[in-house]
């Protein structure tokens, strides 16, 4: 294997700007999914369009922003609008990719982020709640979940549906009256998962370049097997690594490796 | 006739007891000055229907001033959680219902039209709409279309009693300008039954009708008006002042412990706002201000927070 200068964070901000297509459309947040887009457009889809929930259309800022309602994030933008106007482009099935964090996150891609043990009427702990996410689980034609592997994380099941991704699986979610869609992928940060088009369940689809095959499996809250000769995920290379750096020069979202 | 009025006059519009939303998104925009003055007043049992006003919620939690919450997302964007609206749940202090983004601000669009439900395709499946027993969390139904039978969720349209904003300028007739985003206030201040704004600076109704575009909330909608300057400290306002990153981490460190946050809080709201600007000082108030061209200040972010 090759040498790998990239960090763990510039790994999965690759993986997830290879998922947007020149010309898509894409909703995104704070942090990692931001830095995606952006590389993105820097590099393979300079046409894509992106969206932000504080109603915030295509910007092309200077300076990284800290969150979707910063007032960096409006500079070079083709129009700011409200959040309404957005959600109804996003409702519309205007969006072809939209990023999701998740504090939970389940083998069919369903994401809680409302409350964390206890029950929705009294929490152990009280979390933000939605935001748009449901709004976006629900009427993206795809999304990316981007979180951290741990068991407490990737739980066979989520406490609390906040966005659906296949429910329960197979047909639920068209069962339910939701438009196809879901979840494509859950970048973490050893592996990538995707989701078996039958079953709709996640699977292993490649573990990141240093990671061993037990770890996944130990840091996975569900039942996942890694398949002998699993892919490993690709890694940016020395020009599209020097592109992403560029565009945190401060390292906010993307933690500088040791000795740079 | 003149809509003009005091800080203190305006606030006076919200008693106990009524229903409020404010404008507001992440760190702009929110009418702070306001919500410390409701603070001051010691105003209860209020029930705040809220976005994307974290930091209206947040010190109202923290105030023990609310009995109700109907809300979508509650954080500090770069800081976490609203420890204050966390610790009201955790607590049982306060009544809550939870939706999406959209699907509450669609209540709001749908009060706004005046009709009599809202109709959204987020919430399906999800456990926003109801519980595994079958108790319903929210009112809603599920509707199938009668155009094709896709299947919708209707909900019911919010009309708060007084819903509060925060613009750049307005008016004696209650016109409000803002500039950039302007996060879901058309659809607040068309559904509000009592809309009151501060702004920034009021300006000549010919200012006004010479920048009619700017023009977000139209006076016919508004019922007071008050001049307030930095009335949205420490959240910011595009192309005047940025948010005070510096202030928002006193704020959240003295949120981790109520006591301290009660401590913090008497201090803040000391005297009027006249008295809280002079305490800020001149000096970081005009350290505030934005740069011309960006529409923001250039260095406040610098190793002030990382997510």
């Amino acid at each position: 294997m090759s040498t790998v200068n990239a960090t763990t964070e510039e790994i999965m901000v690759y993986a997830a700007a290879r998922e947007i297509s020149d010309g898509d459309t894409v909703f995104v947040g704070t942090g990692l999914p931001m830095l995606a887009a952006y590389l993105a457009r820097a590099s393979h889809a300079p046409s894509v369009s992106l969206l932000f929930e504080s109603g915030i259309v295509d910007p092309n800022p200077t300076h990284l922003a800290l969150g979707v309602g910063d007032f960096r994030l409006m500079h070079g933008a083709t129009s700011v609008r409200g959040l309404y106007y957005v959600l109804s482009l996003l409702q519309k099935g205007s969006i072809d990719v939209g990023f999701l964090g998740a504090a939970e996150v389940d083998a069919h891609g369903n994401i809680n982020s409302t409350i964390i043990d206890g029950d929705y009427r009294h929490p152990g702990k009280r979390l933000p709640g939605s935001g748009g996410a449901n709004d976006i689980a629900s009427s993206a034609r795809s999304t990316v979940i981007m979180c951290v592997n741990r068991p407490d994380r990737l739980v066979p099941r989520v406490q609390y549906v906040t966005s659906p991704g296949f429910l329960g699986g197979g047909g639920e979610r068209e069962r339910a009256g939701l438009r196809p869609g879901g979840a494509r992928m859950i970048i973490t940060d050893l592996a990538v998962f995707r989701f078996d088009p039958r079953t709709r369940r996640a699977f292993v689809s490649s573990i990141h370049p240093g990671v061993e095959p037990e770890t996944v499996v130990e840091r996975t809250g569900f039942e996942i097997a890694v398949p002998l000769g699993v892919a490993r995920t690709p890694a940016p290379n020395d020009q599209t690594l020097a592109l992403l750096r560029a565009m945190d020069p401060d390292g906010v979202y993307l933690r500088r490796p040791r000795g740079a | 006739m003149s809509k003009v009025a005091t800080l203190e006059e305006l606030a006076g519009v919200v008693r106990s007891g009524m229903s409020v939303s404010f404008g507001g998104f992440a760190h702009s925009l929110t009418p702070m000055a306001f919500v410390r003055e409701l603070v001051r007043r010691q105003v209860r049992d209020l029930t705040l229907v809220g976005i994307a006003e974290a930091w209206a919620a947040d010190t109202l939690a923290g105030a023990g001033a609310l009995r109700r919450l109907v809300l979508s997302n509650f954080m500090f964007e770069g800081f976490g959680l609203c420890r204050n609206f966390s610790r009201a749940i955790e607590s049982g202090t306060v009544e809550f219902e939870d939706y999406s983004h959209f699907a509450l601000a669609s209540r709001f669009a749908a009060a706004a039209q005046g009709l009599p439900f809202a109709t959204v395709r987020s919430l399906l499946g999800s456990d926003l709409l109801g519980s595994d027993d079958g108790a319903q969390r929210i009112r809603h139904r599920e509707f199938e279309s009668p155009f094709g039978g896709e299947r919708v969720v209707l909900l019911p349209p919010v009309s708060p009693d007084v819903v509060v904003i925060h613009g750049h300028r307005g008016d004696r007739h209650g016109n409000v300008q803002i500039w950039g985003a302007t996060s879901v206030i058309e659809e607040q201040a068309r559904a509000g039954a009592t809309v009151v704004a501060t702004v920034e600076q009021l300006v000549a109704s010919a200012d006004i009708r010479a920048t009619p575009e700017r023009t977000v909330v139209p006076g016919m909608l508004v019922a007071r008006i008050a001049e307030v300057p930095y009335g949205a400290h420490p959240t910011g306002m595009y192309r005047l002042y940025d948010a005070d990153y510096a202030y928002i981490r006193e704020y959240v460190e003295a949120s981790r412990d109520p006591a301290r946050f009660a401590t913090y809080l008497a201090e803040v709201t000391r005297g009027d706002h006249r008295a809280y600007l002079a305490r800020l000082g001149v000096r970081r108030l005009l350290g505030l201000r934005s740069d011309p061209h960006f529409g923001y200040h250039l260095h406040l972010t610098d190793h002030v927070c990382r997510p």
